[in-house]
């Protein structure tokens, strides 16, 4: 290469490299707008439309929205605490926020709390020590599923879903007994996460508690050994299987009852168009006695300590939670609910027979327990309920030996962090 | 001399530069977590509260000794290791001596025998969760003989050794490869001698291949080896480590005390285990075949 050519491909290097600079985004004029970061779970594009109208709303703030993925997104918090490059504001699910609220790094939003306590659900999980950390967005409960073709052949009214156990025992007898590959009830079973959702749905709705308001360990007591034991009396007609399992056998037509979240509404349309089924409160203890109970998640707004920008975050978490945006989050996703308490009154989720009965079993669901060791109480709770269906001890003598363990995980978190 | 001397010193700034940038990512990206997370076994480090971390000696050491999970998921570990490991091996050795073979199709074998290889795990995983399921293909093949039905995965007795059934499968293929390429560097005029000499085929397997293969049966143990000490993926997605920890693994109890229970320290001292315990195995499995490697490689 000679020199003039050497010249050449420096010059041309050079006035690209000029060219480039001059075209990136802010040259030329340094953006003085104040940033949020906001890390969320939800589709970016539907997150997106809702930020922008906040950044055209207040021309001093621009948002840095980033999507987690349920997969990693509390290691990558996590990561981003130990580091110091947590975002200001951020969501969370309902049985993460007690660890955080307890190792306080969250915002102390109690005032916002004051004033809106009435308007949304799902307020619990959010609140430690009398404090409140987190905002309610979105939330989710679990009803009762049944096969309308199976509870005919059964010879049971599809309009009469059972309301009790014993009817609910009743229902899934018959509709086990139709056929050995046909199943009453599903019953989750070898796997994480999830036993619990099912099964505490009896124990609140027979007036048990795992902790109580002082942090005394009750699950021993007799509504949550009644409600156990009702439930391996149940297993006898049930199929005891992985969430999946389940939903294959309920969409085929092989299950009559399940106990699952609204994401089903949609899935059944697309995946089983076919299937007649309907959709009730879980069932309670008796006719006179014991409320229709059941788990729910809910996604919580979090502000993280020492965010420079905390009541710029406060105020976005406030937009984002105004009913109408809550409520094209919830439609868009298919699977949840507003927390506010306005979508309980909502034809949008009311005309509907089956959308309803969400909006009423919201108002009788429980969240897990507000309490910084939940994690490690659910394992307890997950293997409890496994013990039992696998008939390796009684009910009475798995939940005295998870009592202890639940007050020894509790006895970690009685000292508040440094 | 001079210019020689500069010439090699003005070699190794060149080497050293170009390595700067492997040892700079080497460096930050396992040297410093190796020793970070060694430190961390020493200490309680909780990431929601870094200022709070503390020194606690040898307690998170202690704890392995008094922790039911933990010796569930040894037990769980060690039994994937030995229940795998060897199957695999022989499998793999039994796979590449019939490709060895002349049978048609040879190419399209080798490559559908190295598909699971090049599959994400987690694919692998999902599709034999279906396949295990009570309406899934496998039981609805035993449903013919009227053995159907069962709960693979959900029953505690047969949830660990139906995922390492499927370890199995997804392995086979890759060190049958390997094996099949090793028997390349296997010197025709030993056979050709072995021939001579009369020798049948398990004679010539016993006397020739397999001495001759030692080296990469040994390569092929310790990869497998410390590759099923770190089992996780296919447990994670297939069990997450129940029914009951039946299929709870040492990773899988790693990955729950750091990322789920926040407990950084203890589970660097689980990391350290799994990593002392596959040297142990590695280590082992080397010294049993070094002799074995002197030999086959001098020509005894």
């Amino acid at each position: 290469m000679n020199r003039r050519s050497r010249q050449a491909i420096v010059a041309v290097a050079a006035v690209l490299s000029v060219a480039m600079a001059l075209s990136s985004p802010g040259c030329g004029r340094k953006d003085e707008r104040k940033t949020i970061r906001f890390w969320q779970f939800w589709d970016i594009a539907v997150i997106r439309p809702m930020v922008e109208q906040f950044e055209a709303e207040h021309k001093d703030i621009r948002v840095e929205v980033e999507q987690l993925t349920w997969k990693s997104g509390l290691e990558k918090i996590q990561a981003a605490l130990a580091s110091g490059t947590q975002p200001d504001l951020c969501e969370l699910g309902s049985t993460w926020v007690p660890r955080f609220s307890y190792e306080g790094v969250l915002e102390d939003l109690t005032a916002l709390y004051e004033v809106e306590a009435d308007s949304f659900l799902m307020w619990d999980s959010a609140i430690w020590k009398g404090r409140v950390y987190g905002l309610p967005w979105v939330q989710g409960s679990r009803a009762l599923f049944y096969n309308r073709d199976l509870f005919r052949r059964a010879g049971l009214d599809p309009d009469r879903p059972p309301t009790t156990w014993a009817e609910l025992l009743d229902a899934a007898s018959r509709i086990d007994a139709l056929s050995p590959d046909i199943y009453g009830f599903g019953q989750n079973l070898g796997e994480r996460y999830v036993l619990y959702k099912k099964f505490m749905a009896f124990a609140w709705g027979n007036g048990g508690v795992i902790l109580d308001g002082e942090g005394k360990v009750r699950i021993a007591e007799a509504p949550t050994r009644e409600a156990l034991e009702f439930y391996l009396e149940l297993s006898k007609f049930s199929l005891k299987e992985k969430q999946e399992v389940l939903d294959h056998h309920f969409k085929t037509g092989k299950l009559g009852m399940q106990i699952s979240g609204a994401w089903n509404l949609g899935n059944y349309a697309i995946e089983a168009p076919g299937l007649d089924y309907g959709v009730a409160l879980v069932p309670k203890p008796a006719a006179d006695r014991g409320v229709h109970a059941s788990f729910a998640g809910a996604e919580m707004l979090v502000v993280f300590k020492g965010s420079p920008v905390r009541d710029d975050s406060v105020e976005l978490a406030r937009f984002l939670r105004q009913y109408q945006r809550a409520k094209a989050l919830s439609l868009a996703a298919g699977s949840v609910f507003p927390a506010s308490r306005l979508a309980l009154e909502d034809t949008t989720f009311t005309r509907d027979p089956k959308l309803r009965v969400f909006m009423e079993q919201a108002l009788t669901s429980y969240t897990a327990p507000a309490h910084p060791g939940w994690i490690e109480m659910e394992e307890v709770i997950n293997r409890t309920v496994e013990e039992v269906l696998y008939g390796r001890r009684a009910p009475r003598w798995c939940l005295e030996s998870a009592a202890e363990e639940i007050e020894k995980i509790a006895s970690k978190f009685e000292k508040q962090p440094e | 001399m001079r210019s020689n001397r500069n010439k090699s010193g003005a070699g190794r700034s060149a080497v050293t530069l170009f390595l700067l940038p492997w040892a700079v990512v080497y460096g930050a990206f396992f040297v410093f977590p190796f020793l970070f997370s060694f430190a961390l076994g020493f200490l309680s480090y909780n990431p929601l509260n870094v200022a709070g971390t503390h020194w606690v000696g040898a307690a998170n050491i202690a704890r392995l000794f008094h922790d039911p999970d933990f010796a569930q998921a040894l037990r769980n570990t060690i039994l994937f290791v030995v229940g795998t490991v060897p199957v695999t091996t022989v499998l793999a050795l039994g796979v590449a001596l019939l490709l060895r073979g002349r049978i048609p199709g040879k190419d399209f074998f080798k490559a559908g025998l190295f598909l699971p290889s090049i599959l994400s795990v987690v694919v692998i995983s999902l599709l034999f969760k279906l396949f295990y399921a009570p309406g899934g293909a496998l039981n609805r093949a035993l449903g013919v003989v009227g053995l159907g039905g069962h709960g693979w995965l959900t029953d505690p007795g047969t949830a660990l050794p139906a995922v390492m059934a499927m370890d199995v499968w997804a392995a086979v293929g890759y060190y049958a490869v390997i094996f099949y390429a090793a028997f390349a560097a296997i010197p025709d005029e030993l056979y050709e001698a072995a021939e001579l000499e009369g020798a049948g085929f398990f004679a010539t397997l016993r006397h020739v291949t397999l001495p001759m293969l030692r080296p990469t049966i040994g390569f092929v143990l310790v990869i497998n080896t410390i590759r099923s000490f770190q089992v996780f993926v296919e447990v994670l997605v297939m069990t997450q480590g129940g029914p009951l920890g039946s299929t709870n693994t040492l990773v899988l109890h790693l990955y729950e005390t750091a990322f789920r229970r926040l407990d950084y320290g203890y589970a660097s001292v689980i990391a350290y285990t799994v990593f002392v315990l596959s040297g142990i195995f590695s280590i082992v499995v080397i010294r049993r075949l070094r002799p074995g490697y002197a030999t086959g490689g001098g020509g005894a």
